[in-house]
């Protein structure tokens, strides 16, 4: 018979109550702001419904109304620079924050509104209702709201979302030698999403001062908790993760601070991250003014029962017990805070002259529709001032290096000039420069920015997005394959991508991600996709896809140096190649908007990138075609090189564009779209395009071979090109 | 039983026409070759015959107006019957013409051309289904041939179309290389060149008034105001006419030039003889096309004529005279010359000329042929290169003749000599038969008996 020991984590996982000597022995400051700040939070949010309930506020409201001790308890003595994040249900967190930035000696009862906590009030209404002078100008709403100089970094509506962002400003917080932590916060519905689950692992691994905070109210939309998950008692994840927790009643704030202030000791002093699970319960439904039960996944009872734990009642009666305040002053921070809400309402609102007895939002407070395009990207005046050099009009000596030496050498001197430069992930820190040598000789030079990251990468991704939006890093994210992206398709393309432009345009998300494909390698159905085309068509990236090393060069350092998230796209063919660069120079810029000619010509215009350049001129050769290739460097909508494909357009009349990857997620399909909108009446002939196959290339070598396009398909194109161009009678 | 009569196709490529006058009138009894009316066409007026007997029930159209190639213009029928309304829809439009492109109606919600628009309205299933689906119709229906040719549609490349636009190129000539017949840039590049629409005048061959150059080149010009002092006279039809065939004929047609100097002594001695005692004068001209004639009767693998089916090898010489009018020309064919004496010949193209001037010519009076003389001797002109007058394999371009140094024998002398200038169609001779007719055609107008002969 085995023999069986029973195991325990060693993680720390306590429930934490308040007692009768607690309640003595607090503060009387502290209860006077938390009793201020529920009040201000409730008549806030009882202000939105009544707006929503009007048809004023666009889209759904979420109300945090009986949850506001969870965030109360847990912000109400953190610093400023202290960050916390948040998902759709965020008003009461985001506020709890702003409030105590704004007010950061505590509430007077007495006088309770100050004139920065009406401007506070008033901002976060209007950006909830969707006007120009919001926190993120009207375009975040009820679930993107944003205030970094008070250390709210931004809620979500991807639910979970945030967790892997918080893990990122977290790290920057340790790296910058700091004390301050971040806490991330979320209900019991997305406690089970992969971000949090993932981020919890990386912060843990990381020791990253990082709170995930649960709001568990038993609800996820209409799902009771019991449907969800085993064990209900969601602070148990820590003991998956190594990560200390404590569950607590979310309805009495004093026991929420009390859990936050020691897991903010643990933070605070390098312990790494906690879980704070705080029972909590929403009033209403998930959005709008009616209650749960009204939807009938709930009881009236159930809910009457949790009213009765009102946490505005709680810390009210037991401060009125130590004589600190009565039912009068009780009634007048009642009073203050309705009052305040009415003097914010009536900024936004007027009497609507169309009908009678009714409001609308004040026309002239509404955004521009202007607006609508501002900030998805940043102008890229960063650049100004920088040295531009362009590598093939250049007769500098040159060094010979092959392709895959320029990209870590490239790294490797911008991180010995820029302390902020961090590299992360998968094996990217051994195998002497990772899975390709890309990062050679990194993790010798600087150990604590080049990271070897868990397998995670919706984390990781999101790691580096938060690096970004705290700005004091430049995350340079690895993803070993283009294909991973999907897995980390949330922090990729809803978070990277969107953050700069949902949050009102002007804070900026500096962050390069490089990847490589690897078309004939043999990897298969997964690993071989160009990510270029799927990039292309999403808000907010910017693309390099170098052909040569010295432009490599020039690709990355103005990657690195642009406020904009930039995808660089690297192929195992060129690793190998025996390039060369600029003898001595690794410090020059190719700016956004500068395609390279490789070859003139006016029979037809070929446009490709990466690897495909070089089948290009293949091709090209082998037809005796006279075609003016166009290697286009820079991809992305804002940063392609459109004076030089339309002069050359206009001088051939015929297009040819040219990659390797599968037709379904192509990146030829937008441009050829746009050049035939563009340049309609300059084309002899439909844009022609050169792709691989539907399918993704498969392992087997002669099926690999079939699924992609080298120089014989780019001959096949150009042929069809000629075909098209008529004469032939 | 009534017939209806539709306006004729008078000449190819010809989409409209208008009655210019009426010969007959309701009631009138017709004759089969009875001058029915006068039909007036982008190029000509010809006399259009009656090809039914009958009596004249109702005139469809009146005077002036143009309309569409096979629509009805008139109805015969017996005495005393009553003219039922004709149906525009049953009209045979597309027989035999490739041309109907602008004729074909169009879908009134979509827009789009209705391609069967020769079939039967009555078939209201079809009819249904293509307005319902223009988009499914007009692919099905083009599917089976190439769409753009039998579906009415005319398929032109984007950069054609606005080139077409800007230069004012006439696409309904051009013959496109692309896919499905497609116009693409190549092949209105020769156009674009620069040399057809300016050089109009030259290929008009005939003497045309100098006045005539801006005009012609008009076409070449983006629509825009005329500069301070000038006028725009919008473009008769023969003017549009022959800036579109001349424009068709260089920019498809692979011209190449032969140019050879003829002594000409002999041949003005001979023509002032004959005309010093006959009735009817001789011109040059006159025993030029008659030396054409026999170049040909030389050289009988010359007469043959392009076309995309086949060479097309003609029994007979006829030969296209170009004939200058006020403002344009036309080009009557003179037919068998070879058979006809130079008294004959003359009279026959001076008939022809004269009526070409007045409007007057027949349609079988334009069509056919296989060669074209342009002759500009009378305007002084020593040489000159003309545009060949499709479907012709070739023209002369004939000059003055001049004296001039001439080498006999090693020794300079002065001698009467006439240059001209062959251009011939490469995809109907090579150069060394061209160099063997032009040959043929020095040897007899150098010897001009042989013309006589
Ligand atoms: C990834 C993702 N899936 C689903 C949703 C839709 N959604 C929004 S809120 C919500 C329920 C979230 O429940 P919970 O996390 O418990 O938060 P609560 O609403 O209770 O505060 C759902 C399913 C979403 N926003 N994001
Ligand atoms: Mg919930």
């Amino acid at each position: 018979m085995p023999q069986r020991r029973r195991l325990d984590t060693t993680a720390e996982w306590v429930e934490l109550t308040t007692t009768a000597a607690d309640w003595r022995k607090a503060d009387p400051a502290l209860l006077a702001t938390m009793l201020g700040q529920l009040h201000l939070i409730r008549a806030f949010e009882e202000r939105v419904l009544d707006l929503a309930a009007e048809g004023l506020v666009h889209g759904p409201a979420h109300s945090s109304i009986g949850q506001e001790g969870g965030a109360v308890g847990s912000i109400v003595s953190l610093r400023s620079s202290d960050a916390v994040n948040g998902s759709h249900r965020g008003h009461h967190q985001f506020l709890a924050k702003a409030l105590a930035h704004v007010a950061q000696n505590g509430l007077q009862l007495d006088a309770l509104v100050t004139a920065d906590i009406q401007t506070v009030l008033q901002k976060t209404l209007a950006e909830i209702l969707g006007l120009a002078q919001g926190y993120c100008r009207g375009r975040g709403g009820s679930m993107h709201l944003q205030w970094f100089e008070a250390g709210a970094l931004g809620t979500n509506a991807i639910v979970g979302g945030g967790a892997p962002m918080a893990t990122g400003n977290a790290w920057a917080q340790k790296q910058a030698g700091t004390t301050d932590l971040t806490i991330n916060y979320f209900g019991d519905g997305a406690a089970q999403i992969g971000s949090v689950l993932e981020s919890m692992n990386l912060a843990a691994a990381w020791k990253l001062p990082v709170c995930f905070f649960i709001e568990n109210n038993l609800y996820a939309v209409s799902t009771r908790i019991e449907e969800a998950v085993a064990d209900t008692r969601l602070s148990v994840r820590g003991q998956g993760f190594g990560i200390p927790s404590w569950r607590v009643d979310g309805m009495d704030p004093l026991a929420v601070h009390l859990a936050m202030e020691e897991a903010a000791a643990v933070m605070r002093s390098g312990g790494g991250p906690t879980i704070i699970e705080a029972e909590v319960y929403r009033f209403f439904h998930q959005n709008g003014p009616y209650p749960g039960s009204a939807f009938g996944y709930r009881t009236k009872e159930e809910e009457e029962e949790w009213k009765g734990r009102d946490p505005l009642d709680r810390v009210a009666r037991e401060m009125i017990k130590r004589g600190l305040i009565d039912e009068a002053g009780v009634a007048s921070v009642r009073a203050q805070s309705v009052a305040a809400m009415d003097a914010a309402t009536a900024e936004l609102l007027e009497a609507d002259p169309d009908k009678q007895g009714r409001r609308r939002i004040r026309p002239e407070l509404w955004p521009d529709p202007e607006f609508v395009n501002v900030g998805v990207r940043g102008d890229g005046s960063e650049l100004e001032g920088m040295r531009v050099l362009e590598p093939s009009a250049s007769d500098a000596a040159r060094r010979p290096m092959k392709f895959v030496d320029a990209v870590a050498e490239v790294m490797g001197r911008r991180m010995a000039e820029d302390e902020r430069i961090v590299v992360l992930g998968e094996d990217i820190h051994r195998l002497k420069g990772g899975t390709n040598g890309a990062t050679k000789g990194l993790a010798d030079a600087h150990p604590d920015r080049v990271l070897g990251t868990p397998i995670s990468e919706n984390a990781f991704m999101g790691l580096g997005g938060g690096l970004a939006l705290d700005g004091r890093y430049r995350p340079v994210v690895e993803f070993m394959y283009p294909d991973f992206m999907w897995v980390a398709a949330d922090q990729v393309f809803n978070q990277v991508g969107k953050a700069r432009h949902m949050f009102g345009g002007d804070n900026p998300v500096p962050l390069v991600l490089r990847t490589k494909v690897a078309m004939g390698s043999g990897y298969g159905s997964q690993h071989l996709m160009d990510p270029a085309g799927v990039f292309a068509t999403s808000p907010g990236w910017r693309i390099v896809a170098p052909s040569t090393a010295a432009d490599y060069v020039g690709l990355m350092n103005a990657a690195l140096a642009l406020q904009d998230p930039v995808l660089v796209i690297e192929h195992v063919d060129l690793y190998a190649e025996k390039d060369e660069v600029i003898a001595g120079d690794l410090d020059y810029i190719i700016p956004p908007g500068t395609a390279a000619v490789r070859r003139e010509g006016s029979e037809m215009t070929v446009i490709s990138y990466l690897s495909m350049v070089k089948h290009c001129l293949e091709a090209i050769e082998q037809t005796g075609a006279d075609a003016e290739l166009i290697d286009l460097r820079w991809l992305d909508r804002a940063s392609l090189d459109w004076a030089t494909i339309e002069a050359s357009v206009k001088k051939t009349n015929a297009v040819l564009i040219v990659e390797q990857g599968a037709q379904g997620t192509s990146y030829g399909g937008w441009l050829a779209d746009e050049i035939q909108r563009r340049l309609f009446d300059w084309l002899d002939q439909p844009v022609q395009r050169v792709t691989g196959a539907e399918s993704s290339p498969s392992i087997s070598r002669i099926l690999e071979r079939a699924a992609i396009a080298r120089t014989e398909e780019v001959v096949a194109g150009i042929e069809t090109v000629r075909r098209n161009a008529g004469g032939a009678r | 039983m009534s017939t209806t009569i539709r306006m004729p196709e008078v000449l190819a490529n010809v989409t409209e026409a208008a009655v210019q006058k009426w010969l007959v009138a309701p009631g009138d009894e017709v004759a089969v070759g009875q001058p029915f009316a006068e039909i007036e066409t982008e190029k000509a007026v010809v006399e259009f015959a009656a090809e039914t007997a009958g009596t004249v029930l109702e005139l469809l159209v009146g005077e002036g107006d143009s309309i569409d190639v096979g629509a009805p213009i008139a109805i015969v029928g017996e005495a005393g019957e009553v003219a039922l309304p004709a149906d525009p829809a049953a009209a045979p439009a597309a027989e035999g013409s490739g041309g109907v492109a602008a004729a074909a109606p169009s879908d009134p919600e979509s827009g789009a051309p209705v391609l069967e628009a020769a079939a039967p309205v009555a078939d209201a299933a079809a009819a249904a289904q293509t307005s319902a689906g223009p988009v499914e119709a007009t692919t099905g229906a083009g599917g089976a041939s190439a769409p753009g040719e039998g579906s009415g549609r005319r398929f032109v490349s984007p950069l054609v179309r606005r080139l077409a636009r800007e230069h004012g190129i006439d696409l309904s000539t051009v013959t496109g290389s692309g896919p499905d017949g497609r116009i693409v840039r190549r092949d209105i590049q020769a156009l674009l060149d620069g040399s057809a629409p300016a050089a109009t005048p030259a290929v008009a061959a005939t003497p045309a008034p100098a006045a005539d150059a801006p005009a012609a080149a008009a076409p070449a010009r983006p629509a825009q105001p005329a500069p301070e002092g000038a006028t725009v006279v919008p473009h008769s039809r023969m003017r549009a006419t022959i800036a579109r065939r001349l424009t068709e004929s260089k920019s498809s047609v692979p011209h190449f030039y032969l140019t050879a100097d003829c002594r000409v002594d002999a041949l003005l001695e001979m023509r002032a003889q004959l005309n010093a005692g006959g009735q009817v004068k001789v011109s040059v001209n006159d025993l030029v096309v008659k030396a054409v004639a026999g170049a040909f009767v030389d050289v009988p693998e010359a007469n043959r004529t392009w076309s995309d089916e086949g060479m097309v090898i003609h029994d007979s010489v006829d030969i296209g005279i170009a004939v200058s009018l006020d403002d344009g020309l036309v080009v009557p064919v003179v037919r068998g010359v070879e058979g006809l004496s130079v008294s004959a010949l003359g009279g026959r193209i001076a008939e022809l000329a004269g009526r070409g001037r007045e409007g007057r010519l027949k349609l079988d009076e334009l069509e056919g042929g296989s060669f074209t003389v342009s002759n500009l001797g009378m305007f002084g002109t020593q040489s000159f290169s003309a545009i060949i007058n499709p479907p012709h394999a070739g023209i002369l371009a004939v000059g003055a003749a001049s004296a001039r140094p001439v080498v006999v024998d090693g020794a300079l002398e002065v001698g009467q000599v006439m240059t001209v200038t062959l251009s011939a169609d490469h995809r109907a001779w090579d150069g060394a038969l061209a160099a063997r007719w032009l040959a043929a055609f020095v040897a007899r107008i150098e010897h001009p008996l042989s013309i006589l002969a």
